[in-house]
């Protein structure tokens, strides 16, 4: 060996974290830095009780348009609420809802989101042709499940309400690029599958016609809506969440929904900040490391 | 020739799904260690899964490794399933044939190798385990197979990581206890990897890269460095050797930015091809996100490149830290540390054939099969777990996990009493040829100097 090396030749005695030069110790011999740059929980941000409780408000809205469908729906069974009234309802709702839109963007900051005029006669066309077209199919979904026995439909409908539940978007639409999920196409799906038999239990057309009306405005359009209201102040969220909620009181059972609405929107969050404390993750060199600066940031940062 | 002659001879089997004619680095370095060990005296056997339709049965390998081709299907990735028992037949017959005391399983996701230390305690043969590389904590995936490595490794007598960072790794994944743990590095062949006879020349420096193309390869680094480093150095050229997924991101960088001249895409590379790709270039460049040892930088510094690479995983540790520079893995830092090598380049700072010669006394097989031999030994001397012992180590691997692995364990032993009793060990050939290493090489001329 030609070798010299100061590096190479002094401190021979004391154990170095290296594996090119031979080590005066065993194999075995566990240095006193072992594990010394384990971390754990380096990234985890406790969480706070109020903004959960504001995050799962989205859930609580979600499922209290569920229960607010199924009052309205036992009321027309029960021939207790005019299928007229809810139809003229849910027109003043629906030009009420494309106002509040309007007006949020017109004195909304973010300019960038106006919907372009050619997109709003669009929207006026599609939602007259799905008037006419509910209006047509009414007769046809009146008779749809006839020769189903009702115990079915309640069990289809049941199951039909919980993927929808289970499947929905909650997610924040904090991103101006939204891109649909498969999943939360299918949650519609499932919910307006769920309205089409129950409707199909209903009595006369106008009723039939009343219900997938007011169904395609709670689960296709107000989702959308409440995505806009998501980015709004917490003052507007919790208002909506609580009008929602009392009025889903008007459903059969009132004391269960409000046990659910109640466990949702604040047990959910408490016993989520419980099991904080098992919160156990484990963090060293050995960690595949996430390469930075790259130009776009197209590798997605996963942590 | 009779059987046993040398007392302290191991009889030695090392089991994977990873080997020959597969090529990679638990391959090579099964392989390596295989030969080494031969040539201490030792017996070894490798037992690996047949490769249809030519690659079946019993071969041999030189210099005189007997490989056992066991007739399971491959999963993925040349991965068997695991099944947990279906091993167990063949195990028992090779273990008695071959009159095995040590039974060495290689690479944590070798189902093979897991069965390799299920089985052994019913045989009375001590384990070995070598864990190849790194896994997080955080993902499904190394969730599920960190806990069959834990379960495995109940049952482990020693364990060996290939570098300090691994073996931290290997302790929090699998909870041994560190003693029983060993560090044993990986070793190269200095003869292969020599650098140029002449220096390469100072006005045109070539950057070497070889790596799979992949995502943990690190090449979105090198896609986003390489243009700047071309575009600051007119006399800077790039080879790149390899193939993967990523390799789209490389032909289009090089199109959009015109570098067809400058960067060479060679595709995928032969091992043998490696040493005279680097033999062409004096820097080589590693962007790797992980690397339990990163044999490819050693390779390269052994050539005689000056070596800039990621600081992750085990690397910081292989070499010293004047034949390579760290950077973190961040575009601009990885441009300015290739900036600096290249100065360092430029101005002759760097001797090729003086790092081969310093390079050349760190690492050698010889050594490690000696440190390996150590642990087999350590291993022999401490008394084996009786199956209380084992039931109650099991049992500890959790409320859910425990009592399925205990299961196991416990169906492993009857399957094994079963076969005692339908295959009786008298029936049972034994093999009665020992491979004599120094005949071979006094034969062969290729005397261990």
């Amino acid at each position: 060996m030609v070798v010299t090396d100061s590096d190479e030749t002094s401190d021979e005695g004391e154990w170095k974290r290296v594996l090119w030069r031979p080590q005066p110790f065993p194999d075995n011999y566990v240095p006193p830095t072992f594990l010394a740059a384990l971390s754990k929980n380096p990234n985890v941000l406790p969480y706070r009780y109020w903004p959960l409780v504001l995050g799962a408000c989205t859930i609580s809205q979600h499922l209290s348009i569920v229960f607010v469908f199924l009052a309205v729906f036992t009321r027309l069974l029960d021939h207790t609420l005019d299928p007229r009234l809810l139809v003229v309802l849910s027109s003043v709702t629906f030009v009420a809802g494309c106002i509040i839109w309007e007006s949020i963007e017109y004195f909304g900051s973010n300019v960038g989101r106006r919907t372009p005029s050619d997109r709003r006669a669009y929207t006026v066309k599609a939602s007259l042709l799905i008037f006419l077209v509910l209006i047509a199919l009414a007769p046809i979904l009146r008779t749809l499940t006839a020769p189903t026995s009702a115990d079915s439909i309640w069990a289809v409908a049941t199951a039909l309400f919980l993927v929808h539940a289970a499947l929905a978007d909650y997610s924040y639409a904090a991103s101006p690029i939204r891109r649909e999920r498969l999943t939360s196409v299918l949650s519609i799906n499932a919910a307006i599958s769920a309205a089409v038999v129950l409707a199909s239990r209903l009595h006369d057309d106008l009723s039939v016609f009343a219900l997938m009306l007011f169904s395609v405005e709670a689960f296709a359009l107000f989702p959308v809506f409440r995505r806009r209201i998501q980015s709004m102040p917490a003052l507007v969220q919790s208002l909506v969440t609580t009008l929602l909620g009392l009025a889903a009181l008007a459903a059969p059972l009132p004391t269960l929904c409000a046990a659910v609405l109640t466990s949702v929107t604040f047990g959910a969050p408490a016993v989520l900040m419980w099991a904080q404390q098992y919160k156990h993750e484990i963090r060293g060199p050995w960690d595949a490391a996430t390469p930075r600066g790259l130009s776009g940031e197209h590798v997605a940062e996963f942590l | 020739m009779e059987n046993n002659k040398d007392p302290s001879s191991l009889s030695i089997a090392m089991i994977s799904d990873f080997f020959h004619p597969e090529v990679g680095g638990v391959e090579n370095h099964i392989y390596m260690l295989g030969a080494s060990l031969i040539r201490r005296g030792h017996k070894v056997i490798v037992i690996t899964h047949s490769h249809p339709p030519d690659r079946v049965g019993v071969r041999w390998l030189i210099p005189g490794l007997k490989v056992y081709h066991i007739p399971f299907p491959t999963l993925v990735s040349s991965a068997t399933l695991p099944n947990f028992f279906t091993f167990l037949p063949y195990l028992r017959t090779i273990v008695l044939r071959e009159r095995i005391t040590i039974i060495h399983s290689h690479a944590s996701l070798s189902s093979l190798g897991h069965e390799g230390v299920l089985h052994p305690h019913l045989l009375g043969v001590r384990t070995v385990f070598t864990d190849h590389s790194l896994f997080g904590f955080a993902d499904a995936a190394s969730i599920l197979t960190n806990k069959l490595l834990e379960g495995m490794l109940r049952n482990v007598d020693a364990a060996i990581c290939v570098s300090y960072i691994g073996r931290e790794n290997t302790v929090l994944r699998s909870n041994l206890p560190p003693k029983s743990v060993y560090v044993i590095p990986n070793a190269i062949i200095a003869d292969h990897f020599r650098p140029a006879v002449s220096n390469p020349p100072k006005d045109m420096i070539t950057i070497i890269v070889i790596s799979r193309l992949a995502y943990r390869k690190g090449v979105d680094l090198l896609v986003a460095t390489a243009p700047r480093i071309c575009a600051a150095f007119p006399n800077v050229r790039f080879v790149v050797g390899g193939d993967g997924p990523k390799m789209v991101d490389l032909l289009q960088m090089r199109e959009a930015h015109f570098l067809q001249d400058r960067i060479t895409l060679l595709g995928p590379v032969a091992h043998r091809d490696v040493p005279s790709i680097l033999q062409q270039g004096s820097i080589f460049l590693n962007t790797s996100l992980t690397e339990a040892f990163g044999i490819a930088i050693l390779e390269a510094a052994c050539a005689g490149l000056y070596v800039v690479s990621t600081r992750v995983g085990g690397v910081p540790e292989v070499l010293p830290e004047d034949l390579i520079s760290f950077t973190p893995p961040t575009v601009d830092d990885v441009f300015q540390a290739m900036s600096e090598a290249i100065a360092h380049i430029k101005q002759g700072e760097h001797d090729p054939h003086r790092a081969h010669e310093r390079i050349r006394g760190f690492y050698d097989w010889a050594r490690v099969a000696e440190r390996t031999e150590v642990v087999y030994r350590d291993v022999l001397r401490t008394p084996p777990y009786p199956l209380w012992t084992r039931i109650q180590r099991t049992m500890g691997l959790g409320p859910f996990v425990g009592p399925i692995y205990t299961m196991i364990l416990i169906v492993d032993c009857l399957f094994f009493a079963l076969l005692e009793l339908w295959m009786p060990r008298e029936n049972i050939d034994q093999v009665e040829v020992k491979w004599d290493a120094t005949r071979f090489e006094t034969v062969t001329g290729q005397g261990r100097t």
